[in-house]
């Protein structure tokens, strides 16, 4: 970062310092005045008078920030890392690296609720850097591919090293993801330890944004009380992964066992009943949104379905939070990336800024962390450079069947911490033949 | 005559699982580069001709106005052993590479682990080039510890696995001399396969890339990194040529991979080369996690950059399937469409518009035609499908659960 360089007090300074202050003494009512005229001259002060330096300047492109009602066309400059201003005609001349943006929109990094990159852990995990930061994503929470017992391997093995803002929710299975078949741990009710679980959120709780149960197969209550008394005693928030069954119905889960900000994920899957046989929504989807229950998307490989979508979405249900559930079985034919899945969104009624806001300040504010998900002057500077591209765009669900769009979302430039981490179109990049000769060679 | 066609038309209303109509086919390996269409069943290329009768096949991919070619081959991936190793099938599959070559992330120790965690699970068919070191690429002081460089136990894992393990790799020797390479092609001869080398020329290694690519590399061995001035000298630091150790050992037999990477391809190296007609043998990616995001250094990124320097589609194409199949000895098994070999099957578009591409150091120079993956075949099954070829719409598929 730029400084201006600090000069060493002179002599004269300093008797001028010393004469304010004895006329301070002297002359109380008219201190204020001769001290302003003398900061004048002071160091500092032309320190504060010289522009400040940006890192890099946005320039020019269409900012929407739902948090702040900003939708318009703005500049961004960073400094140190973080967002410095957002307004108008920042003066280019101020920035070290001009960044002309100005065919797209700009939003806060993406947050992705629903995710799975514990590379050293269970086998279904993806690497988050290139999944998260080339699709816009700054921050992705792991949904519970962890549990206690391996969760500092996790971090040490994965968040520690990401660029990529990796956050968890804990599953309330002490082992994690390894398995929900006959006898494996996530059925197992003996590895659901409350206590456990929420020691290891208190330890890490800028990281640990709450808790997660999927999977379990008996039908019974155990896992979903449980993790919702892990969150309670942890204050945190609960991502529920549930599969009705006889005597462990849906309307139960939403209406009794959930509790407000808690969050279901996976709910337009097939197996969950979210609308009648004439496609209706049901009266207690829109109850337990009354009662502050939140409805996530987690698209994954089996929960995502036009079909059941676009119906919910005419009558009005939208998700609260958008979210991939990235794995090395979505990523393939559904190609669950982000701006995939806010591309279908975007394409079966939903606008841009619905979708936008489901994916910065809704995602921040459902895992709690009302620092992200937002371009408020001061905070870290993780930024997503998005192109709204017109075509003929086939996009496919979860059960393999295609609907073809006019629009697609693309990630052209990504921000990290001020860092441009991604840079699909060489935006940020000068040409070859336009720099001097360089070379590996030494 | 008749009689035979009546006899066998109950047989031919679906005799094939998948049919791919319509597209450019460039397969180098067996000189078809034109409208074809691409039958499959089960896991293999039934026919390649023009016109298979539609009503032939149970599922129909219209590639109308798209390329269609063998499954890309990537000999130089970092899957496993290497910290910045990244798992295959969302990086490979997804940009129509079918087989990807770990190179020497695993070594005599280690080949075990890579194969029950990694070359088991992954749906991409994944080889290795073994690393003469044992641990692997795990950084230093391994890599560079002679003692562990073994060319009789490196050889011997060879002999347990020679469908899995195609060559050797030596890499990042910090140390003088000739004692990596040496070992390396020790292990080479001693198993008959060859030896890719990464091989820094600092000026105090006592090493030279003429001693290197005359002296020591045998016909059929790799220098990857072709286009990194601090690999291998092809062109000259004081005048621009080519040198003319490079093209002799190109006579001999030497072959030079791309091997992109994070920090080995080189605009100003690259164009100079390209001028002079000095290209890569082979295409490939030394694909890890911060190559994927700079220069996004994947198959097709690396096709668009060689096309961006004057070599076409077709040529580009045979050194990405059936030169990088031959150069590890798996032609005619791999790289190709041939009838009765395993259906790997890679579709394209070629787009046109401006696209940057990034070297190694952020420059970027810009193409007006770019090689876009949209759909992977491997093993007969359609693993990855951006527009959907391969599926109805929801609007007319009723209550449908997972469309086969």
């Amino acid at each position: 970062m730029f400084r201006f360089p600090r000069l060493a007090p002179s002599a004269w300074s300093a008797r001028l310092l010393l004469g304010i202050v004895a006329a301070l003494l002297i002359a109380p009512q008219s201190a204020a005045a001769q001290t302003a005229t003398a900061q004048t001259a002071t160091p500092q002060q032309v320190t504060a008078a010289e522009p400040v330096v940006y890192d890099v300047l946005l320039k020019g492109g269409h900012v929407i920030d739902p948090k702040n009602g900003r939708n318009a066309r703005l500049d961004i400059a960073i400094v140190g890392g973080r967002i410095h201003r957002v307004a108008e005609h920042l003066p280019p001349a101020q920035a070290r690296k001009v960044v002309d943006v100005s065919d797209y929109i700009v939003t806060p990094g993406l947050i992705d609720i629903h995710a799975h990159y514990d590379v050293s852990g269970p086998s279904l995990s993806l690497n988050p850097d290139h999944n998260s930061l080339r699709n816009g994503v700054t921050t992705a929470v792991d949904a519970g591919t962890s549990g206690w017992k391996r969760f500092e391997e996790f971090k040490k093995d994965t968040i520690d090293r990401a660029e990529t803002r990796v956050l968890a929710l804990l599953n309330i299975v002490g082992a994690g993801m390894y398995g929900s078949g006959e006898g494996e741990p996530e059925n197992d009710v003996a590895e659901m330890d409350v206590d456990a679980a929420v020691r290891m959120v208190k330890k890490y709780p800028n990281i640990i944004v709450g808790i997660k149960t999927a999977h379990y197969q008996p039908a019974d209550w155990e896992a979903v009380d449980r993790a919702v008394k892990a969150a309670e005693l942890s204050n945190t928030v609960l991502m529920v992964d549930f599969h009705p069954k006889p005597g462990r119905g849906y309307e139960e889960l939403i209406l009794k066992h959930m509790q407000p900000g808690n969050i279901h994920t996976h709910f337009y899957g097939r197996l969950t009943p979210q609308i009648d046989e004439n496609k209706r929504v049901q009266d207690y989807m829109w109850k337990a949104r009354e009662r502050g229950v939140l409805f996530d998307v987690g698209h994954g490989s089996g929960s995502f379905w036009f079909r059941i979508a676009v119906p919910a979405i005419q009558q009005g249900f939208l998700p609260d939070t958008i979210s991939t559930d990235i794995h090395k079985s979505s990523i393939m034919l559904p190609h669950a990336t982000l701006t995939n899945v806010m591309s279908k969104f975007l394409n079966i009624g939903m606008t841009l800024e619905q979708v936008i806001e489901r994916t910065t300040v809704n995602a921040a504010k459902a895992i709690r962390r009302y620092d992200l998900g937002n371009l408020d002057e001061g905070s870290v500077a993780d930024i997503a450079v998005l192109e709204v591209e017109r075509g003929r765009f086939p996009f496919v669900d979860s059960g393999r069947a295609k609907h073809i769009g006019d629009r697609r979302l693309n990630a052209i430039l990504t921000v990290r911490a001020g860092e441009i981490v991604w840079d699909l179109k060489g935006l940020a990049a000068e040409e070859f033949s336009n720099v001097g000769p360089y070379s590996n060679f030494k | 005559m008749i009689l035979c066609l009546a006899a066998a038309l109950p047989l031919a209303a679906q005799q094939y699982d998948l049919l791919i109509r319509g597209g450019r086919v460039i397969d180098p390996a067996n000189e078809i580069d034109g409208v074809m269409d691409i039958a499959v069943q089960g896991q293999a290329i039934a026919r390649v001709a023009r016109d298979i009768p539609a009503t032939q096949a149970k599922k129909i991919i219209d590639a109308t106005g798209a390329i269609v070619t063998p499954g890309l081959i990537d000999l130089h991936a970092h899957v496993f052993g290497y910290s910045g190793s990244i798992f295959p099938d969302d990086t490979a599959l997804y940009a129509g590479t079918t087989t990807v070559v770990d190179c020497g992330g695993a070594g005599w120790r280690t080949f075990n682990e890579f194969k029950e965690t990694l070359i088991d699970q992954a749906q991409t068919r994944v080889l290795s080039f073994i690393n003469i070191v044992g641990h692997g690429m795990i950084g230093e002081p391994y890599e560079s510890d002679v003692t562990d460089m073994d060319p009789e136990k490196t050889a011997a894992k060879m002999a347990e696995y020679p469908d899995l393990i195609v060559g050797i790799k030596t890499a990042h020797f910090t140390g003088e001399g000739w004692p990596a390479i040496d070992a390396a092609i020790k292990a080479g001869e001693l198993s008959g396969k060859p030896v890719i080398i990464d091989d820094k020329i600092f000026t105090n290694t006592g090493r030279t890339s003429k001693e290197k690519l005359l002296g020591k590399m045998r016909p059929g061995d790799l220098h990857t990194h072709a286009f990194n001035d601090r690999q291998v000298e092809i062109v000259s630091r004081f005048n621009g040529k080519v040198e003319p150790y490079v093209w002799e050992a190109r006579k001999r037999g030497v072959l030079f991979d791309l091997g992109h990477g994070g920090g080995s391809f080189m605009w100003p190296v690259a164009t100079k080369a390209a001028a002079q007609g000095f290209y890569p043998d082979t295409i490939s990616t030394d694909l890890h996690t911060s190559s994927i995001m700079g220069p996004r250094s994947d198959m097709p990124n690396c096709i668009t950059k060689m096309m961006a320097l004057g070599m076409g589609l077709p040529d580009a194409i045979a050194r990405s399937t059936v030169a990088p199949a031959k150069a590890i000895k798996k032609f005619p098994a791999l790289g190709t469409l041939g009838e009765g070999k395993e259906a790997d099957i890679a579709v394209f578009r070629v787009e046109k518009g401006v696209f940057a591409l990034m070297d190694a150091w952020k420059k970027k120079l810009l193409a007006t035609e770019q090689l876009t993956p949209i759909l992977t075949v491997r093993a007969g099954k359609i693993v990855v499908d951006v527009e959907g070829l391969g599926f109805p719409e929801w609007q007319e598929a009723g209550d449908y659960v997972s469309i086969p």
